[in-house]
């Protein structure tokens, strides 16, 4: 039994440590890939300043780094491809912005040379060495020669265009006009520290020595957060949760081992009077329960730390499943040394902590016990059980439980951890809802979208995209811009927008008040989407005029939100195709998007592509889709992953407690059968004393884990995001059902053994 | 009146070169108010003939019959209660319920039937075991003679069939010793009750009606005692 407690804490350790450790190293993959591995940038500073910042040697890595055209307008553009133009340094590819790593040819040495992102060889056709000339405003243009290409970003898929990038020296060159932002400062100084350099102490380092104001500084908080290497308060505030929730961890670990070995030598004091009485000394007796109690761990520490590493293993082949794009790089095989390290030492530390009460208690044996006829007998009751108000069995049972102060005290104290545990993690879950969004449903990996924002995306595209294989759902919508409305005597426009059946579906899920349905079936009708300018309320009814045609319709439901919601004057209406065609003509769609099969590769993108024609603009969400799904399910997995750990060690330290609890009265349940209590008695009895530590614990779990809860909440989420804290009653109410429903379950196997006891045996023993 | 009819009754323990023979086709009666004592050496096999007429241990075969009911032929649950009802235990060791006072655990036969316990019954007990002035002091706070005159109550207490005793003074001094086997003697003669006896001390079996003895598993009757 005490082994298995060791193997339980030291597995809760482990697991806990290691899963957080995955965790950051997750955070850490994310961070580079979509932030880029940098830690500080400084604007405006002078060369001389980046030089003597380059000259540090707790700086690793540096570049500069500036851009122009960043958001995608055409007026920049090859061939009459949109492109953005950013000038850096070499180390800015290979080190710092490592997810758009060079695949082809060289960083750019000197002369008119670039390197551009992937999507310029099968979007422009070309290869490298070709020469190719950039259109700037008012007539500009800057000839350059392909060098080399780079991995796409998801900002150029999104906006669907190219990028161009220059070295620092190429980019400073050009007589880039006021307007363009680019000529007026020297842009940002990219700074890569080394490991283990207190990151804080050099960024102040810096400043100081250069005069640098903080406007100027810019740091890489994600990052630096999960290298524990920021001072944003919002960290901060992270890491005194972190810091709480690991001595909880900790404190379960001992309670745990503390609570079996007390049992363990409560229940042997037979062996140790045997032992004073053939002349070992206190002292031996001492040493003789720790090295015991480290004997255990030779097995159990071994054990704990297997299967907690086993358990990582798991979580991080689920996380490499769940989102290959972002977690390839998590190892197969991970081991987390913080975590191994932390499992031996809360495992060794923690019994050499918890034997040393059960072996003074052992040493205090008097060689007589050993030789008297209640050498094994539990310690002798203070008081009479209350049997008047309740059944003689119940109320055993419940004197059972507490019969030793200091068991009942432990006893509780790791039910009620495992409360305190349970709720404190899953304040996690708040903090997760604020700070990673799920990726909306209705969000597409890709749209074919109208060039001028008319219905020019032609109509039998979407039949033919819906045959595609790699093709999950395709959607479209027709848009009717600024149309006349009227409503309740007021004039304006209102943007009409057509819906088809998936989006109506997905509707359904914002839908405050009305109904989708009618809109989608009816001719007559339309969907709201809320804003506190919108006048619309169900029930109303607005004059649209259309095309020179006056057109009544009734408004039959208003939505939460729409991620199609343009907010334009009045506000957005929303229609079926039928309604929007009737009022607007025949025409094709303004947008057409799609979700992708997971199967879906580049070329069958590139397929979709070719298939949208000209005229239109493509815009690929894949990447940044990734992304926002690959930092949830990273983040979900996580806090899940602890909440269902913690579930399951409850579930086992409340089986292994009830069962070592049950152990201790062993003797006398066989005499009490023996005088005639039944089998349905005995359960009862186990029964009560399972209720007993059950109820305290719950009662404890709630009083500490409540506020606790409420502490870690307000760190983590009323901090930075202003929510009032509510108390967890879904948490609260399923750890407490778990603490139940294990607690009555873990009757059966004791009270099957008391069963199956030899009565004869047991009182021949005596 | 015929209360205990053992029938052939073999226990055996352990199989091949293990085997033991504990009990060798035992047969015996016993009528109502007989007070008999088995007496044997150690390892003869009288606590296991003891734990197979109480229906703690089952026999290999046999039969065990109280007021002419089979306790074997009873379900497991059905045998608890039956014994509950109508066997009295008093062991070596008492095997009091520790957390229960001198009145609760003379009682405790009745409480686990979930009655009301006859208070009258209690106090009668109590007079008659001299512990009237002890009723609320746990067993801890009795000496050894105390605490056996209290299993001797609990063994009373529902009048049951039968009480068995095993070596009921082997923890106890001589005067203590004197003490509980008067009592014993006491409940066959004022209550008519059954008792059967376990004891190696030769001495102590005077004292019943009956004597016999167990030598490696075979019961031979050394007949009465005292008339």
């Amino acid at each position: 039994m005490s082994v298995f407690c060791i193997v339980l804490s030291v597995l809760l350790v482990t697991a806990i440590f290691g899963m957080a450790d995955m965790f950051l190293r997750s955070q850490k993959i994310q961070s580079y890939k979509t932030d880029g591995n940098w830690h500080a940038n400084f604007q405006n500073i002078s060369d001389t300043d980046a030089a003597m910042i380059a000259a540090r040697p707790d700086v690793a890595a540096m570049s500069w780094y500036d851009a122009v055209n960043y958001k995608a307008e055409p007026t920049y553009s090859i061939n009459g491809k949109t492109v953005a133009i950013c000038g850096f340094d070499e180390d800015f590819l290979s080190d710092i912005y490592i997810d758009t790593a060079l695949t082809e040819g060289h960083f750019p040495t000197g002369g008119q040379e670039a390197v551009l992102t992937q999507n310029a060889k099968e979007t422009l056709g070309l290869r490298l060495g070709d020469t190719v000339t950039v259109n700037m405003p008012e007539g500009r243009t800057l000839p350059l020669a392909v060098c080399g290409f780079a991995d796409n970003t998801a900002m150029m898929l999104r906006y669907d265009c190219v990028g161009v990038f220059l070295s620092t020296g190429q980019f400073r060159a050009i007589p880039w006009a006021d307007a363009e932002g680019a000529a007026a400062n020297p842009g940002m100084y990219y700074v890569q520290f080394t490991p283990y350099c207190n990151i804080q102490k050099a960024i102040a380092d810096i400043q100081s020595q250069l005069q640098i104001p903080d406007a100027q500084v810019g740091q890489n908080v994600r990052l630096l957060g999960v290298m524990g290497q920021s001072g944003d308060p919002m960290m901060l505030c992270l890491y005194a949760t972190a810091g709480v929730l690991f001595v909880l961890v900790l404190l379960a670990g001992i309670m745990m081992i503390a609570s079996s070995l007390n049992s363990n030598v409560a229940q042997r004091t037979q062996f140790f009077g045997m032992l004073r009485c053939i002349g070992a000394t206190p002292k031996q007796v001492i040493r003789l329960v720790r090295c015991e109690a480290l004997s255990w761990c030779q097995f159990a520490i071994p054990l704990g730390v297997g299967i907690g590493v086993v358990l990582i293993w798991v979580l991080c082949a689920v996380l490499r499943a769940l989102s290959p794009y972002f977690f390839a790089e998590m190892p197969v095989i991970a081991v987390s040394v913080p975590s191994i390290a932390a499992g031996v030492v809360v495992g060794l530390l923690t019994v050499l902590l918890a034997a040393r009460a059960p072996a003074r208690r052992a040493a205090r044996v008097s060689p007589l016990t050993a030789v008297s006829g209640n050498a094994d007998a539990a310690a002798p009751a203070r008081h009479a059980v209350g049997a008047k108000r309740l059944h003689v069995d119940t109320a055993l049972g419940i004197h059972h439980a507490m019969a030793s102060r200091k068991n009942f005290a432990l006893m509780v104290g790791s039910f009620a951890l495992s409360i305190v545990l349970f709720l404190s993690f899953s304040a996690l879950i708040s903090f997760m809802d604020h700070a990673v969004t799920p990726l909306n449903p209705a969000t597409p990996d890709l749209s074919i979208i109208s060039a001028d924002n008319t219905r020019s995306v032609r109509g039998g595209l979407l039949e033919t995209l819906g045959e595609n294989p790699a093709v999950a759902r395709v959607y479209g919508r027709m848009f009717a811009f600024d149309v006349p409305a009227v409503t309740g005597g007021q004039a304006g426009t209102a943007d009409l927008i057509s819906y088809d059946a998936p989006q109506f579906r997905w509707a359904e899920k914002a839908l405050l008040e009305g109904s989708v349905q009618e809109t989608e079936r009816g001719t007559d009708a339309v969907l709201t989407v809320y804003s506190p300018e919108n006048p619309f309320r169900v029930g109303d009814t607005v004059t649209l005029d259309c095309n020179g045609a006056s057109h009544t319709l009734r408004v039959t439901g208003m939505l939460s939100d729409s991620p199609f919601s343009s907010g334009n004057g009045f506000g957005d209406l929303i229609c079926s195709e039928g309604t929007f065609r009737r009022l607007m003509g025949d025409g094709g769609y303004t947008v057409i998007d799609m979700q992708l099969t997971g199967r879906a590769t580049d070329a069958d993108v590139q397929a979709i592509r070719a298939l949208a024609g000209e005229g239109v603009r493509f815009s690929d969400r894949r990447a940044g889709n990734a992304e926002a799904t690959g930092a949830y399910l990273a983040f979900a997995l996580f806090v899940y992953g602890f909440l269902a750990l913690i579930a399951l060690i409850t579930v086992c330290n409340i089986i292994n407690s009830l069962a070592m609890s049950v152990s201790a009265w062993m003797r006398q349940y066989g005499a009490m059968r023996a005088v005639g209590m039944g089998g349905h008695q005995l359960v009862r009895m186990v029964t009560a004393e399972a209720a007993a530590y059950a109820v305290a614990g719950s009662v404890a779990g709630c009083i500490l884990g409540l506020p606790l809860h409420r502490f870690l909440f307000e760190k983590m989420v009323s901090f930075r995001w202003g929510d009032p804290w509510q108390a967890p009653l879904g948490a609260l109410a399923l750890i407490v059902a778990i603490v139940a429903v294990t607690s009555f379950a873990a009757v059966r196997g004791p009270a099957k053994r008391i069963r199956e006891l030899s009565i004869a045996d047991t009182i021949s023993a005596e | 009146m015929e209360i205990l009819q053992v029938e052939k009754l073999c226990k055996t323990y352990g199989q091949g070169e293990t085997r033991v023979e504990a009990l060798r086709d035992v047969s015996l009666r016993l009528e109502k108010g007989e007070f008999a004592a088995v007496i044997g050496e150690s390892g003869s096999g009288k606590s296991t003939l003891l734990n197979c007429i109480g229906g703690l241990d089952q026999p290999t075969s046999g039969r065990v019959l109280l007021d002419g009911q089979d306790l074997f032929a009873m379900k497991e649950q059905e045998r608890t209660v039956f014994r509950r009802r109508n066997i009295g235990f008093v062991f070596q060791s008492f095997q009091l319920v520790g957390e229960l006072d001198v009145e609760q655990n003379i009682a405790f036969p009745m409480l686990l039937d979930y009655q009301r316990p006859d208070q009258k019954r209690v106090e009668e007990v109590l007079q008659v075991l001299g512990l009237s002035d002890r009723r609320r002091h746990l067993p801890s706070q009795l000496s050894g003679g105390q605490q056996q005159r209290v299993a001797i109550g609990r063994a009373l207490m529902m009048k049951p069939m039968l009480i068995l005793a095993d070596e009921p003074t082997g923890n106890l001094d001589s005067k203590n010793s004197r003490d509980v086997m008067e009592l014993l003697v006491q409940a066959s003669r004022r209550f008519q009750q059954t008792i059967l006896m376990i004891t190696h001390n030769v001495n102590l079996a005077a004292a019943c009606d009956r004597v016999l003895r167990v030598t490696d598993g075979v019961l031979s009757d050394l007949g009465g005692v005292r008339e």
